[in-house]
């Protein structure tokens, strides 16, 4: 009779870890970020009253909120596609066979081995406006962390270098998949490259496609520590982030309230873009 | 037309690569190299001075160090309850068993930077921080690998396993004779994986130690102090020597990253 219970409890019992740290660092964490969202809290994060949409209401009012919201939007909407045209060029263009596409390749997935602290560390002193190399290289004067556009460009080279690696692979990966013989008909029917790409390729790797784009939407909305290293989000706050902003508030004034209401806000901005994808795609993508 | 295109790739693959190779030269530059115009791309006269003022005066080799245990360690609890979690979803039948596996693949939709405020109380009030067990605690759970491995474990027919567990085989033995050898490839690109995504955090490492001695070396190469007063030799010095060895791994694994990042994505 025991024997059996500790069989039939046998699964369980192995899953406790996993289900232990699913409730303890994701799901406890995530519901009460919500719920705190809704309270005065005390400097170690304590409930001290409930205040309704208090927080809401102070947030979507002040300035500096209202930066981050521009400026994570904004990012957004220069880097994906800038990210998306870049990864997928660099693809078309290293998908061919020899030693020296090899080489093109292995070049083009490398920043994948570097960590982001140092990436940005290095992307610090090489776009610094006196002594770093880009300038010098560029010819200009360029002041990459005193002009706010400068400072966004940055992000957005940064951010790019940062996902290439990986979004290269994917890319040039999903190409190869394309069958070869598929190829050589549409080139015997007198197909040049552009219609190749866009009746052949373009929906064969569109998944592929739709992934990277998910994703790195997904990474411009959280960036975060990036403009910690690079910019901290400045100059004038024209490059804080909302999850930089979160960063601020929970972390360097001890704000937890605060925190906790701009990290709702990326809740659902990420479960809206999210769920919009998702309806999209299962109208417009064609599945091999 | 034709020869546009590798010349084209190279000049594209030469731009993305130019911050690696930069920062390798860079690090055998003398203080007059970074000052001189027009820019140097090569050092004038070749020096390793960087390298020992990198180390000496710094923490690098304790943050190096720090680094080294907590990727290993949390890399081992990781696939441990990996394998172990997979392991049950795959063989074991159970009352609840979709939910609980639907339970734990969700957690991946949550944005953990969105979650650093509370789980920085969590480990506040569990009093880890400062901890080797706090800077890995948020990595141990891998929704990816959990679902990669139970695809792979199914592979293994059920009945198999059943004849071997009334046979005497134990579930622990069949795993590590049987199920873990026939998912090796798997299991070292997670591990491989894992190693280098905890070796690498950067935010959570950041917030959760406050004590220098318990800083990890992506967090401390940033604090080494030497960018700030724009002395660059040692500071290239320091990333190169950090990026190197893994730099080494994907030049000489790259076939096999390429592999799996197809058969990842693509199903195949």
């Amino acid at each position: 009779m025991d024997k059996t219970k500790i069989a039939k409890a046998r699964p369980y019992i192995l899953l406790l870890p996993a289900l232990t740290l699913a409730f303890l660092f994701a799901y406890r964490p995530f519901f009460r970020t919500i719920v705190n969202s809704l309270y005065n809290l005390s400097i170690i994060g304590k409930r001290l009253s409930f205040v309704g949409f208090d927080n809401y209401s102070r947030l979507f009012g002040s300035g500096s909120f209202q930066d981050s919201l521009s400026n994570t939007l904004r990012f957004t909407l220069y880097f994906v596609p800038t990210n998306l045209i870049i990864c997928l060029g660099a693809a078309m263009l290293a998908n061919r066979k020899g030693k020296l596409a090899s080489l093109n390749q292995i070049f083009m997935f490398l920043p994948m081995a570097v960590a982001m602290s140092s990436s940005m560390m290095l992307f610090k002193m090489m776009f610094n406006p006196s002594i770093g190399i880009m300038n010098s290289l560029l010819k200009a004067d360029i002041q990459w962390f005193n002009d706010p556009k400068a400072a966004m460009l940055l992000l957005v080279i940064a951010g790019v270098w940062l996902d290439i690696g990986f979004d290269f692979l994917l890319l040039v990966s999903a190409l190869r998949n394309v069958p070869t013989s598929l190829i050589e008909v549409a080139r015997i029917e007198g197909a040049n490259p552009w219609q190749l790409f866009i009746s052949l390729q373009l929906p064969l790797i569109a998944p592929t496609l739709l992934f990277v784009l998910i994703t790195s939407i997904k990474d411009a909305m959280l960036i975060s520590a990036p403009v910690l290293l690079l910019t901290e989000g400045g100059p004038f706050r024209s490059t804080q982030t909302l999850v930089y902003q979160m960063y601020l508030e929970g972390f360097k004034s001890g704000n937890y309230a605060l925190g906790s209401a701009i990290a709702t806000v990326v809740f659902i901005l990420t479960f809206a873009i999210m769920l919009l994808l998702l309806r999209f795609e299962q109208r417009r993508v064609y599945y091999q | 037309m034709k020869k546009l295109v590798p010349i084209a790739a190279t000049i594209l693959s030469l731009v993305v690569v130019f911050p690696i190779l930069y920062a390798i030269s860079a690090s055998f530059f003398s203080f007059s190299d970074f000052t001189s115009i027009p820019a140097r791309l090569f050092p004038a006269d070749p020096t390793l001075t960087n390298y020992t003022r990198a180390f000496a005066g710094t923490h690098l080799a304790r943050f190096l160090a720090n680094s080294l245990i907590t990727a290993t360690l949390g890399t081992i609890i990781r696939m441990a309850i990996s394998i172990g979690s997979a392991y049950v979803f795959a063989f074991y039948t159970f009352k609840g068993k979709n939910l609980l596996f639907v339970i734990l693949i969700a957690t991946m939709l949550l944005p953990s930077d969105a979650l650093l405020i509370e789980n920085y109380i969590t480990i506040r009030t569990l009093a880890l921080t400062d901890t080797y067990l706090g800077i890995i605690s948020t990595s141990l759970l891998a929704p990816v690998h959990l679902f990669l491995l139970r695809q792979y474990f199914r592979m293994v027919s059920r009945e198999y396993r059943e004849a071997a567990i009334i046979e005497g085989c134990s579930d622990a033995r069949f795993l590590m004779t049987l199920l873990i050898p026939i998912s090796q490839s798997v299991i070292i690109t997670l591990t491989l994986q894992s190693f280098t995504s905890i070796f690498n955090d950067y935010l959570w490492p950041l917030l959760v130690t406050n004590n220098v001695s318990m800083r990890t070396v992506q967090v401390g190469i940033t604090m080494l102090g030497f960018s700030e007063n724009l002395d660059y030799g040692p500071q290239f010095a320091a990333i190169t020597l950090l990026m190197t060895p893994i730099l080494i791994a994907f030049i000489l694994l790259n076939k096999n990253i390429k592999e799996s990042v197809s058969t990842r994505f693509t199903g195949r």
